[in-house]
Formats: structure tokens, sequence, C-alpha cells
């Protein structure tokens, strides 16, 4: 089994997945199946498991409740929300209109007085008149967005680790090893993530013990080999159970939310 | 006549709530068992179907005209069950420590523990367990793309663009989940 091959069974999943898409494609990988008698045996496991996946209950199941019924729960959550959000962003909107109205009646109006300008001075420059946001309004938006990335990295953080803590997968090179690939990578991306997080503001300043043991731990997570030792995952659940992490990050998550 | 998707989601757009419940009628079911296949749990399968349709409302008038109608309200429908499942899963794993290390042999039982058991209870099934447990062990993005596949067949493209990934990305994910798939539900994993 050469990485030639390895290309190959690839395209032969996705055939039995039915994901390989244009005639000329299917054929290049039928002429390869007729010639290889490793691949007709991946087709046939590939295509036994997908069997099975079209045979799970889930594919016809009918929603424990009746269509009539949910509607009316949609309706009562549509009004529910609208009862409550629009009294504070009905409150935004009708102070960032007021600040509008207010610049344009400034304009407008003139007021306060500007100083006369010397009958020699040259015309003013034109001076788009778009309303105005206040400077309180911007810092709440910004405020908010920082608070919903910090909320968002430290969900997908978890994740992480939670399915670092469930990895079972061996890997190849042995019993003691396991495939732990996908959650490195995901590390190192959520790292890099890190960086652009505004942690020295106050709106995510409760949040800063959490995210730095967060980082502590996917650095952790993002330092081993796609094949790693059961071992050194062992270590990192242990730091993650010894700080109560997850606990921590759902709790922060929440406060962060809302 | 029957109105189309894209008439229903403009006349969405203008708080028409029959226009809801039009979409809700046509796409409920589909969308209830694409989340189920997330979740494997019907009551939480049945809140994020209720939740999705409550977004799709709130946000009709941001859905651009272009766009189908029906990968617009699966994206939001597993958006909120990937939320969903990583909450309950941190807060089941917060709630009880976790084990010394991982072992293969104690992968299913884990899980099977973790699984809420009115799922066993509805879909009571053998079959419809061992392929949750096989779904469970599958990292999120590979998850979600075998559910998008096997679940709601959609292209292989409409996934990349439902969940922004790259087509590339989008195919080996889907490779190597059946990979996995194969070891937990094919010949080698029976």
């Amino acid at each position: 089994m050469n990485l030639l091959h390895g290309r190959w069974e690839r395209r032969v999943a996705l055939l039995a997945a039915g994901a390989v898409t244009g005639e000329a494609a299917r054929a290049r990988v039928q002429r390869h199946l007729d010639q290889c008698a490793a691949c007709r045996a991946h087709l046939v496991a590939f295509q036994a498991t997908l069997d099975v996946l079209a045979r799970d209950p889930i594919r016809t199941a009918e929603p424990p409740l009746p269509l009539s019924a949910l509607r009316t729960r949609v309706l009562a959550r549509v009004d529910e929300a609208a009862e409550r959000r629009p009294r504070s962003s009905r409150a935004v909107l009708a102070w960032v209109a007021g600040s509008a109205v207010a610049a344009a009646l400034v304009v407008a109006v003139g007021w306060p007085p500007a100083p006369r300008a010397p009958a020699d001075a040259p015309p003013p420059a034109a001076v788009a008149e778009a309303p105005e946001v206040s400077d309180e309004f911007v810092r709440h938006l910004e405020r908010r967005v920082a608070r919903e990335q910090a909320a968002r990295y430290l969900d997908e953080a978890s994740d992480v680790l939670v399915t670092v803590a469930a990895r079972p997968r061996r890997c190849r090179k042995g019993e003691e090893r396991v495939d732990i690939g996908d959650e490195a990578q995901r590390s190192r991306e959520l790292l890099a993530r890190r960086s652009l997080l505004d942690v020295d503001g106050a709106a995510v300043a409760s949040a800063r013990p959490v995210l730095d043991d967060v980082e502590e731990a996917l650095r952790e997570v993002a330092s081993l080999e796609a094949c790693a030792r059961k071992h050194d995952l062992q270590n990192i659940n242990r730091l993650v159970e010894r700080r109560r992490l997850l606990l921590k990050i759902d709790l922060m998550t929440r406060e962060l939310q809302g | 006549m029957e109105r189309s998707d894209r008439e229903l989601m403009a006349a969405l757009a203008q708080g028409d709530r029959d226009a809801l419940s039009a979409l809700m009628e046509r796409h409920y079911r589909r969308i209830y068992r694409v989340v189920l296949g997330y979740l494997r749990d019907p009551d939480e399968a049945l809140d994020v179907v209720q939740e999705t349709f409550v977004k799709a409302f709130q946000n009709a008038a941001r859905w651009d005209a272009r766009s189908e109608v029906a990968p617009w309200l699966t994206r939001i429908g597993i958006n909120q069950a990937i939320d969903r499942y990583r909450r309950i899963r941190r807060r089941r794993l917060s709630e009880q420590p976790l084990a010394d290390g991982p072992a293969d042999h104690d992968h299913d039982r884990r899980w099977s523990d973790l699984a809420p058991s009115p799922e066993r209870q509805a879909l009571g099934h053998e079959l419809g367990a061992r392929i949750a447990g096989a779904l469970r062990g599958l990292p999120e993005r590979q998850r979600t793309i075998v559910v998008l596949r096997h679940y709601d067949e959609m292209t292989l493209d409409e996934i990349a663009e439902t969940l922004g990934l790259s087509l590339g990305t989008v195919k080996s994910s889907l490779h190597r989940a059946i990979h996995r798939l194969r070891d937990r539900l094919g010949e080698r994993g029976r």
C-alpha cells in the first residue's frame, strides 16, 4: 500500500458514498477497481457500512409532536422573543434615531453657531451628513462582539477537550497510540484565533483566567503528534479535570452569552 | 396555487405567519430527521427544530434571495444541533470526572452512558444504538458531514457551502468518517 494507493482508497470511499461526481471520474475509479482486489474489498466494506446507516430507523422517524402543536410552540416563542427583544432594541433604535434626528437638526439649524469665517476664507469643504452613532453605542456593540467571540472560542475549545477525553481510536502505530490528528489541528487553529480575542478589554476581563487555562490545555493538545501516546492524553485529561476546566468553560460561556 | 419556498421566504420577511406555517409543513420532518441524526435524542431534536423555525422567522429578512431555502434552514438547524450537543456533552462531562484515559473498549460504554435514555426508549433499537455509538465516536466536523450527506442527502458542494468549508476538506472529512464508521459498524466492528 503506497501513497498513490491511499488516494485511490479515498476515491473508493467517496464512490461508495455516492460522492464521486462526473461520469469520467466514476469511470476512472471503476477502471482502477477492475484491477485492484484490495480496493474492491474496501468498496464492499464501505458499502456495507453505508448500508447500515441507510437502515437507521431515524431516517423515517416522525417528530414526537404533531405539526399543529409545534407551530403553536414556534409562534409562542416568536411572540415571546418579540416581547422581550424589541424593548431593548427598540430603545436602542430610538436612541440611534434620536441621535440622527438631533444631528440632522444641528446641521439644519446651524446650532451651535460656528465662528464666522472671514470674508476671504475659502468655502468650507462639503461635510457628509451621515447620522452619527454615539461613542457609547459603538462601545456597546464592540463589547457585545468581543463577548460573543470569546464565548464561541470557549465553546469550540471545550469541544476539542471533550473529544480528546473521549478519543479512543487506535492509530496504526500500535495499541498504545491513538489518533488525535483532527483535534491537534483544531487546537492550533483555535490558538491562532486566541490572539485575535480582545482579552485585555473590560468586556471579557472576567474570562481571562479561564481563557488562560484553556490556552494551556490547547497548547498541550496542539503539541501532540497525530498518532499520540495514550499516556500524553491522560496527562491532558488530568489537567482538564484538576482545574475543573469544562465546568468553568460552561459557566463562563453562559456568562458571556448573557 | 401553492407558493414556492422563495415566495414563502419573501412573505416571512414581511412577518407573514401563514408563510411560516407553510414552510414548517414542508420542511419540519426533514429538519427533524437531520437534527435527530446528529443529536440522537428526540426531545432535544424537537427543541432544535422549534428554535430553527423561530430563528428562520426572526432572520428571514437577512435571507439571500438567490440562495435555496432548504439548505438555509438546514444550516440553521445543524448549527443549533452542534451548539446543543456541545452544551450537553460539556454539562455531562463537567458533572462527572473523566476516566483516566481513553481505551477502545471503554469508548462505546462511556458514550452509551452519556446517551440520553429517552432515545433508547423511543428508538428502542439495537441498530439505532449501534449507529448512535459509531457517530458519537466521530469528531464534530466528520459527524456533521456524515449527517448532512446521509440523512439530508446533500451534495458535497452543498455541504461545503452550508458549513463554509472547501470542497477538498469535505471530501477528506467524509472519507475519514467512512473509514472510522467502517471500523465500528462494518464487519470489523461486529
